[in-house]
């Protein structure tokens, strides 16, 4: 509320800020409304910085490839992974934490959602997903990225450490961006940015505007490459550049085959043609959604075009399809040896579920270390960050979750999670929430 | 007149410039010219055919006393359906048949028409058309004393139709002489009137006026866009309407017989309208959607003295079994496109029960027919009306007998229609309205030349001169002996010109302006350069003219010397057709639709039956085995036994006769070995919006109690399969939350199969959808649009219903006066107030639960849930305290602002405070996983018992059926499934759903279904590749 007081309008900066009527003012109260919500409550606080090394200790400990060290302990100081064992030697001032009889898994990685980005769905006020026009390759998602979101918490409480948040709206929405689920500010929230650049393949359903849309995307591409020629030109003979362009400027690494292009597309027309695109204009891509991926499965593999599968708990597309379509999906993108990771819901509130996703996909033939694989390391190797987190090695950061049993299985609780070696408060607004009318029921 | 005006004009253009007005001379004559053609050719009209005038209009000009008195001869005619005499002679007089058979002879003033190979059928009838009703909805055509401008009961086709020239001529050409045209626009759209199809003047061409009432399910947006939006309101309102009229008869008899004593009740013409079509048993005309409409309507009979005629869509075979013969179906012959396939990406689109509907269409009459209901044609609904013959000739070719063909388009009508004694077969004393046809009509050859109605005659088809065959010149000398071979089809011809031994290709001929048209190489005939040339062509004889290209012009002439080869084929085939055994030639009795050896040959694809007709549809209904025996599980019974490891449960007739370890079976039952599985009741969602035809929120009004999913199942949703694939065998099916009071409720079984109304869990009591908060003030044009309203407006409501009660009482008691109307909106209301109806309240937020059940508890009734409850954690002492059952998700929130307080934790603490609990999904998807649903309550601390029990035993006592279904007990209904694992685990997977003892799904046969569809889908996609 503070930011209204100061305005220097005798009138409160909410009916300054609007020209009109009852209507616009109910929408700027309701803004209001929601952002006072947010700032009382903020979330749970922030962990504190890592300050001695901690080792976990008892536990059964996952690592990549399925192997488990039974009853072994993980050793972690400044925010790094320094050690695992059955008995690795413990740094001088470490903390022990027994997790006997529990298990120990890297944090999960949600590879594509709007967590950060919005908070009330319904309230255009409360979210920042979609930038106005269809090529936005310079908007970048952490800096929209509210540190004080209460979904964030929740995600969090759940299970998952990094979260890439997206932009969603036009042809090129954006660029997404790693972020970690802990943190007083984006910036320390920051993982990993860019890792993709968004695009949403303009669909094959409408002929009119797929023709226009597609064109849009040549002309960004080939206005792109102009840029850089005239750039390169310009640094080989000595001269001033051109003047900048900030949407080619963001579209270099893309040309430079360093970010990946995430391909929002789900029908076999519309991936083909974005895989075909795609290789002609010597881009690298990343399928995200993949409906109908299982029937180009092959023609994946061969490409080795990763998909990032979401969501998998879904209705079929088609009639006639089997109710299991959407659900087996992942099986079959495993069988066919298509990379892929498995993404979740794109809603905010939603993200906490994204291991229930995995977990459809094994009740429908995917091996579980599969699926684990699918929202952890190999999420990790698809967004480029899996030198930094994904899985428990020496060297990668601190992002552990402790769990009473199979991180898969939705009745699974996590009781402890670790961001960079900062355990987290695991009292997120739902729990407070819960806590505070216990109250009135015990009293 | 006018021209004289014209010249006037003239005269009067003053200060323009010359220029101006020589042009405005020139463009003067040229009217002139256009208008004297067109005066010319209606007089030639008049003279020669007469116009059909007005009995009581004033003659202008000369009469008409053409005698009007022809034979026709010599053809083969089909009296009546069925009944074929061959060479025979039809003789009528002033408008009148007056004789026909074979023995007739020919009255001397009869004008002798020879028709040689021709046949004669009577003059179709299509019973439901809008021919010749006003586009635009002017003023006078809404009432002005009914609430609803959907409701113009007292409108008349008869006093607006206009003759219109293009649709007369379509239908014309199509057979047609007369049809019923209905009112196009409104619920209570007015009434039909037959009419005929020539022209004239309108009072001679209205054949019978208010026939007939039309309904129907679909609002006009040109009367208004208030109320109803939903099909279900549409329904609800044609049933008020229909108890208006009732009540409106007797308001007016009791104010009659004392109209001292008694207030004078409203005037309301459409009410008075319907209450006399009622008493005439006037029939009422109402279109359906699909088949399933059918049904739904067919349910109105039941409740009202009504005599219906449902207009079908085209699928209505897809439930011949089930539907009530008695009511006659008036079908279009409207079959689906081809649908695309070529590709197999865009085969893909492709429904398997798209496919079978294109395949199965033209079966639809035949079906019908053959399950006993009475059929009329509509030309309605076939994108280009002139493709009528066409399609009826398809289901002629599939199945349709020719005699019930002509039956559904002449006979049926015209008794429907109560017009037999003068239409409907060619009978002396009956209209001389007919059909001449080059050949059998339902032959690809029979092409309608003429229609006659009421004596008169209008050409169809100009008689074009076929210039196909062999010709040879006689002059000029050049071309003398040269032969012209002309082939091909008429609208594509092709040929040479052979002289000697010499031949050239013609180069475009074509026929334009009935003349022929080509061109040719002179040079290889040894002419010079290029020809062209033109010429009449009559039967025997050419004449024409050539020009060569360098500018020289020739008469020419040949004569012909040989028929086109073909069309002595097409004799022979007419021929034959004229023996078809289907025809009796004696005396027409006895016939029947199966003697197809003369007609092209179908090949069948033999599709297998499909309940429903759509994907996933079962081949067969699954059975009740007498005994079944489910051994060695993990059994939840989520009763008093608690959940037993390694049990059997015994099932008989569909009931649960026994649970317990190794049971001993009756002999015969079926064994299912179930060791390692697990078994729970049916799992129940209580607040479900899936299998509803149209609107899910009549949205027009705050209070929509009258409205009734009920009316509105749609069985043929391939959801319902995948919710059997989650287990999930009972749902509540609610209306929409826009709404303070809603509609009524329907519970229904996934008896996946079964037409709508056998879906419906009877037992189950009813209940009302009430809602609160944002969803219901959020229209700006409507009270409540905050949610101080939206408790007052409950309020107003309950009082209304509670006065309602009194009236009633009061006319119980006293018997005076006028008697109360019945209202279907106040009465669920009431049943609500007085404990017979469940209330079901959509609410997010405390404030506005606790304003309800305080509400409720000041009219003495409890709620029986709220529904979705998210802040219900925040009064759970309170909701327990009144009794109500909390129906919530157990992770949605946040989508809205009244939604942000949801907490994953809400069952866990109104659980563990004592109150009710259900899961429910509000969402079709996440209802077929509610196992999923019910794994994240247990992640809060919910024990796994009652997290079974928030989607079994929990919803079936929030809606009042725990003891039919919802737990595995003794006497109860055997709905349960076989999970392949802990039933919590995000790894399991139902592998048989069951519902009173008969298996519903089965994974196993699952996969050989997708199997099926697979293929069966193929097969009908090669059909239609080799087909093109």
């Amino acid at each position: 509320m503070k930011h209204i007081s100061e305005t220097n309008n005798k009138k409160p900066g909410w009916i300054a800020n609007t020209r009109l009527g009852g209507h616009r003012v109910a929408l700027s109260l309701a803004l209001v409304i929601t952002v006072f919500a947010f700032d009382q409550a903020a979330g749970q606080l922030p962990a504190p910085a890592q300050k001695t090394p901690i080792a976990l200790v008892g536990g059964d400990i996952y690592l990549e490839g399925g192997e488990v060290i039974a009853g072994g302990t993980i050793v972690f100081d400044q925010g790094k992974i320094v050690a695992l064992g059955q008995e690795p030697d413990l740094p001088e001032g470490c903390q022990m934490i027994d997790v006997s009889g529990k298990q120990v898994h890297p944090g999960l990685i949600l590879s594509r959602t709007s967590l950060g980005l919005t908070e009330i769905s319904r309230h255009a006020e409360s979210t920042d997903l979609s930038e106005i026009g269809p090529i936005n390759p310079n908007v970048r998602a952490q800096v929209a990225f509210h540190p004080a979101s209460e979904h964030i918490g929740v995600a969090a409480v759940h299970g998952i450490t990094t979260a890439v948040a997206a932009p969603t709206g036009g042809i090129i929405s954006g660029q997404a961006a790693a972020m970690r689920t802990d943190g007083w500010t984006w910036e320390q929230m920051t993982v990993k940015t860019p890792v993709g650049m968004m695009v949403n393949w303009p669909s094959m359903s409408n002929d009119e505007t797929r023709k226009d849309a597609i064109e849009a995307l040549n002309e960004t591409m080939e206005r792109a490459k102009r840029y850089r020629l005239s750039k390169e030109d310009a640094a080989n003979r000595n001269v001033t550049p051109p003047p900048t362009d900030l949407r080619w400027e963001a579209m270099l690494p893309v040309l430079e085959g360093t970010l990946p292009l995430f391909i929002s597309a789900n029908t076999i027309s519309d991936i083909q043609a974005a895989m075909l695109w795609s290789e002609q204009q010597g881009v690298n891509m990343v399928l995200v959604g993949g409906r109908d991926a299982g029937y180009i499965a092959d023609q994946l593999a061969v490409k080795d075009i990763p998909v990032v599968v979401t969501p998998v708990i879904g209705g079929p597309a088609r009639a006639w399809e089997g109710y299991d379509r959407t659900y087996s999906l992942p099986h079959q993108l495993h069988e066919a040896g298509v990379r892929f990771c498995i993404g979740g819901e794109v809603s905010a509130a939603g993200a906490y579920r994204l291991s229930h996703h995995a977990a459809a996909a094994v009740a429908f033939g995917l091996p579980q270390q599969q699926a684990l694989e699918a929202i952890t390391i190999n999420a990790a190797k698809i967004l480029g960050i899996n030198h930094l987190t994904g899985s428990l090695e020496a060297g990668k950061f601190a992002d552990i979750i402790v769990t009473n049993g199979n991180p898969l299985e939705i009745a699974t609780r996590t009781e402890m999670v670790f961001i960079e070696g900062r355990q987290l408060d695991t009292t997120d607004k739902h729990r407070r929430l819960y806590e505070r009318y216990m109250m009135k029921l015990d009293r | 007149m006018r021209v004289v005006n014209y010249g006037l004009r003239v005269d009067c253009t003053v200060g323009t410039t010359l220029v101006v007005a020589r042009y405005q001379v020139k463009q003067i004559l040229k009217n002139y010219m256009v208008m004297t053609r067109v005066l010319l050719l209606a007089l030639l009209v008049n003279m020669i055919g007469g116009m059909v005038h007005s009995q009581t209009a004033r003659v202008v000009g000369l009469r008409d006393n053409t005698p009007s008195v022809f034979a026709f001869t010599n053809a083969t005619i089909v009296t009546e359906p069925g009944k074929l005499v061959d060479d025979a002679t039809l003789v009528i007089r002033n408008g009148l048949v007056e004789a026909v058979g074979s023995g007739v002879s020919i009255p001397a003033d009869a004008w002798v028409i020879d028709l040689k190979g021709k046949h004669i059928y009577p003059g179709f009838i299509d019973i439901f058309s809008h021919y010749g009703m006003p586009d635009e909805v002017k003023d006078e055509m809404v009432s002005q004393t009914h609430w609803n401008p959907q409701v113009r009961s007292f409108y008349r086709s008869g006093d607006v139709f206009r003759y219109n020239e293009k649709e007369a001529q379509t239908m014309r050409s199509q057979g047609f002489v007369a049809t019923h045209t209905i009112p196009e626009h409104g619920i209570f759209a007015g009434q039909g009137a037959v009419v005929s199809l020539g022209e004239g003047e309108k009072a001679r061409l209205l054949i019978s006026d208010g026939v007939s009432q039309a309904l129907s399910i679909n609002r006009s947006a040109k009367l208004g866009r208030g109320y109803p939006h939903s099909s279900m309101g549409a329904y609800s309102l044609i049933r008020q309407t229909l108890y208006d009229a009732q009540w409106y008869e007797q308001a007016w008899k009791a104010y009659s017989a004392n109209p001292a004593s008694t207030p004078r009740p409203e005037s309301n013409t459409a009410l008075a309208v319907l209450a006399g079509n009622l008493a005439n048993r006037k029939p009422f005309i109402i279109e359906a959607a699909d088949e399933q409409w059918v049904g739904q309507y067919s349910r109105l009979q039941d409740e009202f003295p009504i005599q219906l005629w449902i207009v079908g869509s085209g699928s209505e075979y897809r439930h011949a079994q089930s539907t009530d013969n008695t009511i006659p179906l008036i079908l279009p012959l409207n079959y689906p496109e081809t649908p695309k396939v070529s590709s197999p990406e865009e085969a893909m689109k492709e429904s398997l029960e798209s496919l079978r509907h294109w395949y199965y269409a033209p079966e639809n009459a035949s079906r019908m027919i053959q399950h006993g209901h009475t059929v009329a044609f509509t030309s309605k609904g076939i994108k280009n009306k002139g493709d009528f013959l066409k399609h009826l000739r398809m289901a002629v070719e599939r199945g349709l007998s020719e005699k019930e063909a002509l039956a559904a388009l002449t006979t049926t009508p015209a008794s429907l229609l109560q017009l037999q004694n003068k239409f409907g077969t060619i009978t002396p004393g009956k209209s001389a309205s007919f059909i001449i046809a080059s050949a059998n009509i339902f032959s690809k050859q029979g092409n309608v030349e003429q229609v006659w109605i009421d004596g008169k005659k209008y050409q169809v088809k100009t008689e074009r001169e076929d210039p196909r065959g062999e010709w040879s010149f006689s002059s000029p000398e050049a071309l003398n002996g040269a032969i012209l071979s002309i082939e091909g089809s008429q609208s594509k011809l092709r040929g040479h010109i052979t002289l000697e031994d010499r031949q050239v290709k013609l180069l475009n001929p074509v026929v334009e302006n009935e003349h022929l048209v080509l061109a040719f190489d002179g040079d290889s005939l040894r002419l010079q350069g290029r020809h062209r040339i033109t010429a009449q062509a009559h039967a025997h004889e050419m004449l024409g003219i050539g020009a060569t290209d360098k500018g020289m012009i020739y008469a020419w002439t040949a004569l012909r010397t040989a028929e086109y080869e073909q069309v002595s084929q097409y004799d022979e085939a007419n021929d034959k057709h004229d023996n078809d055994p289907n025809i009796d030639q004696q005396n027409g009795d006895n016939q029947d639709g199966n003697g197809d050896d003369d007609k092209p040959q179908h090949k069948a694809l033999e599709l297998p039956q499909r309940y429903p007709a759509i994907d996933y549809g079962l081949t067969e209904l699954p059975y009740q085995p007498e005994h079944v025996v489910v051994r060695n599980a993990t059994i939840w019974t989520q009763g008093p036994l608690g959940r037993l490891e390694e049990a059997d449960m015994l099932i008989s007739k569909g009931k649960i006769a026994e649970i317990a370890p190794s049971l001993a079976a009756p002999h015969g039952a079926i064994e299912i070995d179930a060791t390692g599985m697990h078994v729970t009741p049916g799992l129940i969602d209580p607040h479900l919006h899936t299998s509803i035809l149209g609107n899910v929120n009549e949205t027009a009004d705050a209070i929509t109690s009258e409205t009734r999913i009920l009316d509105v199942i749609d069985a043929n949703n391939v959801w319902i399969y995948r919710l059997l694939a989650g287990g999930l065998t009972t749902a509540k099916l609610f209306h929409g939350s826009a709404n303070p009071i809603g509609g009524q409720d329907a519970v229904i079984k996934m008896r996946w199969g079964n037409n709508a109304a056998d879906l419906v869990m009877a037992q189950a009591p009813p209940g009302l959808k009430l809602a609160l908060g944002e969803n219901v003030k959020r229209s700006t044009e409507r009270y409540p649009t905050t949610r101080m309203g939206t408790e007052q407006i409950l309020k107003d409501a309950f009082e209304a219903a509670l006065q309602y009660e009194r009236d009633w009482q009061t006319w119980e008691q006293q018997r005076q006066g006028i008697p109360p109307r019945r209202d279907l909106q106040l009465e669920p209301i009431l049943e609500v107030i007085r404990g017979k109806r469940f209330a079901h309240v959509h609410a997010y937020r405390q404030d506005e639960m606790i304003m309800m059940m305080r509400l409720a508890e000041d009219y003495g009734f409890r709620i029986a849930s709220f529904e979705h409850t998210l802040e219900g954690y925040k009064i759970a002492d309170e909701l327990r305290d009144h009794g109500a059952g909390a129906v919530i998700w157990t992770d949605w929130s946040s989508f809205k602002i009244e939604a942000s307080d949801g907490i994953l934790q809400n069952a866990r603490l109104l659980l563990d405070a004592g109150v009710l609990t259900s899961l429910h999904s509000d969402n079709t998807q996440l209802s077929t996983r509610m196992n999923w649903e019910a794994a994240k309550t247990v992640m809060t601390g919910v024990s796994e018992e009652d997290a079974i029990g928030l989607i079994t035993i929990f919803p079936a006592m929030i809606m009042g059926i725990d003891q039919y279904t919802g737990s595995l007990e003794q006497g109860k209904d055997a709905d349960f499934v076989i999970w392949n694992g802990n039933p919590l685990s995000a790894f399991t997977t139902a592998s048989q759903t069951w519902i009173e003892g008969k298996k519903y799904f089965d994974r196993e046969y699952d996969k050989q279904l997708q199997e099926e569809i697979r293929r069966e889908r193929a097969r009908i996609i090669e059909h239609i590749l080799k087909g093109s």
